[in-house]
């Protein structure tokens, strides 16, 4: 490290002491990678535990010119938490606490590190829950899932994070605390909580999050439908939605899954099927009664081969568990794997299902597809072993065919992972360059300096250009 | 020059040419909510009246992208050929789809169907300079770049004309049935409250003096009058010179609604979701509103009424507003788009 950077860290330690502020050859190649296969270069970690340590961090770092990249439990699968040049990682898991949850407004303060499924397991008592449910809830931190504005197979019907995030506490790039939202709706000014939450990183480090919880349904119903043709699995996921129903959850699984999660979690899933769909419905007694009727009716007419209805609360864990362990049931079938998170128009499932066939099979690689059918976002899998070169080469191609494919028939890059390192490439394939213009804007708004997880999100080389930075234009004393 | 242009590149054409000259404009929809934000005055008013086109419509995938003069009116009749609406629209057909996404418009159906924000999918606008910018994307799940669609909502046609909206659509419900009752004004929000505490996601419980009205949505078995009220119309909303929404914590809106009635005030109350619009006569009931908003843990803005009444619209500048400076700079950089709107230049602490 340079003398500059070894000063760094000696102002970092006296304000955390010296085990909270990491710099071993162990630490930093821990802290160089996430969930994703990306490999980064940390130089040093940070571990604050108040919003007040946050922000003295991010004076230092400010103070000395070096790039910050937060992280919260390190779940995600875009290199959105990996540092890539070597700078400051300031890591939010230990920032567990959670406030006492306000009843009568359904929501809570909560700090990034706290678990996602800890949320709602603390509020269940109260008849609610935090709606957004990403397979990885028993691992990935609130604040990551802000970052990512992560979704999960409950979000067809309750919509993503950023539809249930009400404010967030941020420091910004400087060090500066901000509050944005809260629980009054609708604050005057641009909506800047919104920008936040999917930012990745890139605007600042949220430090406290106002999540709004939602109700428990009064009524519940899980049914697991098997099918002879992905074809028809496609049909009945449309047919559903068009008879105007929306179920909770929508989830689609296919063989090469099926086999690898029935393996591993024993849950009496039909191997020989096709595919699979998960759906659940819920909300009063007759909406479900009535929603149920309509789900069997259509999968009837499109040749299911049995629906199977959760009979309690035990078979309703163990079909969800099938769904949300898959996949580290992968590691079944390969050591690694390699995976998009695109988005195609509903009414392309069955093509592009076809085309990722195809891809795969042209490049030799094996996929295996478990997805949130309802509202088209796929998670095809080409599971890999890193250790070999051509198999990887190929499924990074597999990858890069099956992303353009994606865009081709209408859909964009990412539904709910983010874009971090490995998609920001792909960006020109969704947005012209104005477009892509304007975000960097929307970024250097946040973070004049460039430092906030810089070279993730936007591709290479997009800049905010010279126009209109100097903060002259807007009459001192005005707002906006 | 033609000031109603009919193709987004016109309209980038028309505010590239405002942006060299350096003249100032406001921008026209319906004009159902040009009454907002600080009094400015433009040079010339540029309508989104000649971009109307439904662009592109998906009833399988439930999307629908039209241009921003489109009409409410017209995206729920092309929506309802398909069985399908846009619940989290206001209750004006003649508003348009711009003028109600530039100004974060809600209808009464947010306590079930959310704000009018979560609907907006994609954005396509003409910044101040004349760039044709693309925000989100239309499928109804994404996460790819900042999203854009949701800083354009309500920025009140301070950073570009929305010429481009795709929104997402929902299921016209099998049921759906506004209920009435009138009575004291303690009385209707006792019996308010009451409805929240009794049903799993009412749609909408709006409070107005000695008024409740409740909208249920969803299968006919749970579309029934709650005990005390009969079927009936959707409320008229609040009537005086000028307009106010106040936003405080949901659990403080009652209380908000008692002192109102107290004061002889008309208001009408979005049970639920902390959202209040309260009638105002003077720039004094201005103040008046947004100090009792800001003593129950709120904020007010003024949503429409005459240049007085818009004196200070928004009260203290919120958090962040030197980021917001910055992206007006950026989109704007002349800074003819509807400039000094959002100012508050006399709130602005030295």
């Amino acid at each position: 490290m340079t003398t500059a950077a070894t000063g760094l860290a000696d102002r970092l330690r006296d304000l955390l002491g010296p085990d909270r502020v990491l710099e071993g050859d162990l630490a930093r190649s821990l802290y160089s990678h996430d969930g994703s296969i990306v490999d980064g270069a940390c130089g040093l970690v940070v571990l604050p535990e108040t919003t007040e340590e946050v922000s003295a961090c991010m004076r230092i770092a400010h103070a000395a010119g070096v790039e910050v990249t937060p992280r919260g439990s390190g779940t995600g699968l875009t290199g959105g938490a990996v540092p890539l040049g070597g700078g400051l990682v300031v890591s939010l898991a230990r920032m567990r606490a959670m406030d006492e949850v306000d009843v009568a407004n359904s929501c809570v303060w909560v700090q990034p590190g706290v678990l996602n499924l800890d949320v709602s397991t603390a509020v269940a008592h109260l008849g609610l829950h935090y709606a957004p449910d990403p397979s990885s809830q028993q691992a990935c931190s609130i604040g990551g899932n802000v970052g990512t504005n992560a979704g999960g197979p409950h979000c067809l019907a309750y919509g993503v994070t950023v539809q249930h995030v009400m404010g967030v506490e941020m420091v910004r790039p400087d060090g500066e605390v901000v509050m944005l939202g809260g629980v009054a709706p609708d604050p005057p000014g641009y909506d800047l909580r919104g920008v936040v939450v999917g930012a990745e990183g890139t605007v600042g480090v949220v430090t406290r999050v106002l999540l709004r919880l939602t109700p428990l349904p009064p009524d519940v119903r899980t049914m697991l439908l098997d099918f002879t043709t992905v074809a028809d699995a496609s049909a009945v996921v449309q047919g559903v939605i068009a008879e105007g129903v929306i179920p909770a959850a929508l989830e689609m699984m296919d063989r090469n899954m099926t086999l690898a999660v029935e393996e591993f979690v024993h849950a009496g899933l039909p191997t020989d099927a096709a595919a699979l769909l998960l759906v659940e419905v819920d909300g009063t007694e007759a909406e479900v009664t009535t929603a149920t009727a309509v789900v069997e009716r259509v999968a009837r007419e499109h040749g299911v081969r049995t629906v199977r209805v959760a009979r309690d609360e035990d078979e309703r864990a163990l079909l969800w568990k099938a769904r949300k362990t898959a996949f580290g049931a992968v590691a079944r079938v390969k050591p690694s794997y390699y995976l998009h998170d695109c988005v195609v128009p509903r009414t392309k499932l069955v093509e592009i299902m076809e085309a990722i066939g195809e891809i795969t099979e042209r490049e030799g690689v094996m996929c295996l597809n478990v997805f949130h059918a309802g509202d088209g976002n796929l998670h095809p899998i080409i599971a890999l072993d890193r250790s070999d070169p051509d198999e990887t080469a190929r499924a990074m191609r597999a990858g890069d065919q099956i992303v353009r494919a994606c865009v081709a028939m209408g859909g964009t890059l990412s539904g709910e992972h983010g874009i971090g390192v490995e998609k920001r490439e792909y960006m020109p394939l969704v947005f012209d360059h104005d477009d892509l213009e304007a975000q960097a804007c929307v970024r250097r708004a946040f973070d004049p300096s460039g430092r906030m997880n810089p070279d993730k999100v936007l591709p290479t080389g997009t800049r905010c250009g010279e126009v209109g930075l100097a903060d002259a234009q807007v009459p001192e004393g005005t707002w906006i | 020059m033609d000031l109603t242009p009919s193709t987004r590149e016109e309209m980038a054409a028309v505010l590239r040419e405002a942006s060299a000259a350096g003249r100032v404009v406001d921008i026209r929809g319906a004009g159902l909510h040009a009454r907002r934000g600080r009094p400015f005055t433009a040079d010339e008013v540029i309508s989104t009246r000649g971009l109307t086109r439904l662009v592109d419509h998906v009833p399988d995938d439930m999307t629908i992208t039209v241009e921003g003069g489109t009409t409410v009116q017209e995206v729920q009749g092309a929506a309802a050929a398909h069985r399908q609406g846009w619940p989290q629209a206001p209750a004006e057909p003649s508003a348009t789809v711009g003028g109600v996404l530039a100004a974060a418009v809600s209808g009464r159906r947010r306590l079930r169907f959310g704000p009018i924000r979560d609907s907006l999918l994609e954005v396509v606008v003409a910044t101040g300079d004349g760039r044709i910018v693309k925000g989100g994307g239309r499928t109804v799940k994404t996460v790819t770049g900042y999203d854009l669609p949701r800083l354009l909502t309500g920025s009140l046609g301070t950073l570009g004309v929305i010429v481009q909206a795709t929104l997402r659509l929902w299921p016209l419900p099998m049921a759906e049935t506004w209920f009435g009752a009138t009575g004291d004004d303690a009385a209707m929000l006792d019996l308010g409250q009451q409805v929240i505490a009794d049903l799993h996601r009412p749609t909408a419980i709006v409070a107005s003096p000695g008024a409740l009205h409740v909208c249920l949505t969803g299968v006919p078995d749970d579309v029934v009058a709650p005990p005390g009220m009969q079927p009936g119309g959707e409320p008229h909303g609040p009537v005086g010179a000028g307009l106010v929404q106040v936003g405080v914590p949901p659990v403080a809106l009652p209380a908000l609604a008692r002192r109102l009635a107290a004061d002889g005030q008309d208001y009408e109350a979005w049970l639920g979701t902390g959202i209040c619009h309260v009638a105002v006569a003077s720039a004094g009931e201005v103040a008046a509103v947004r100090d009792l908003a800001a003593l129950h843990g709120g904020h007010a803005q003024v949503i429409d009424g005459d240049d007085p009444l818009r004196a200070d619209p928004f009260g203290p500048p919120p958090p962040g507003a030197d980021i917001m400076r910055r992206i007006k700079d950026a989109f704007d950089p002349a800074g003819i788009l509807c400039p000094g709107r959002f100012a508050g230049a006399e709130a602005v602490p030295a």
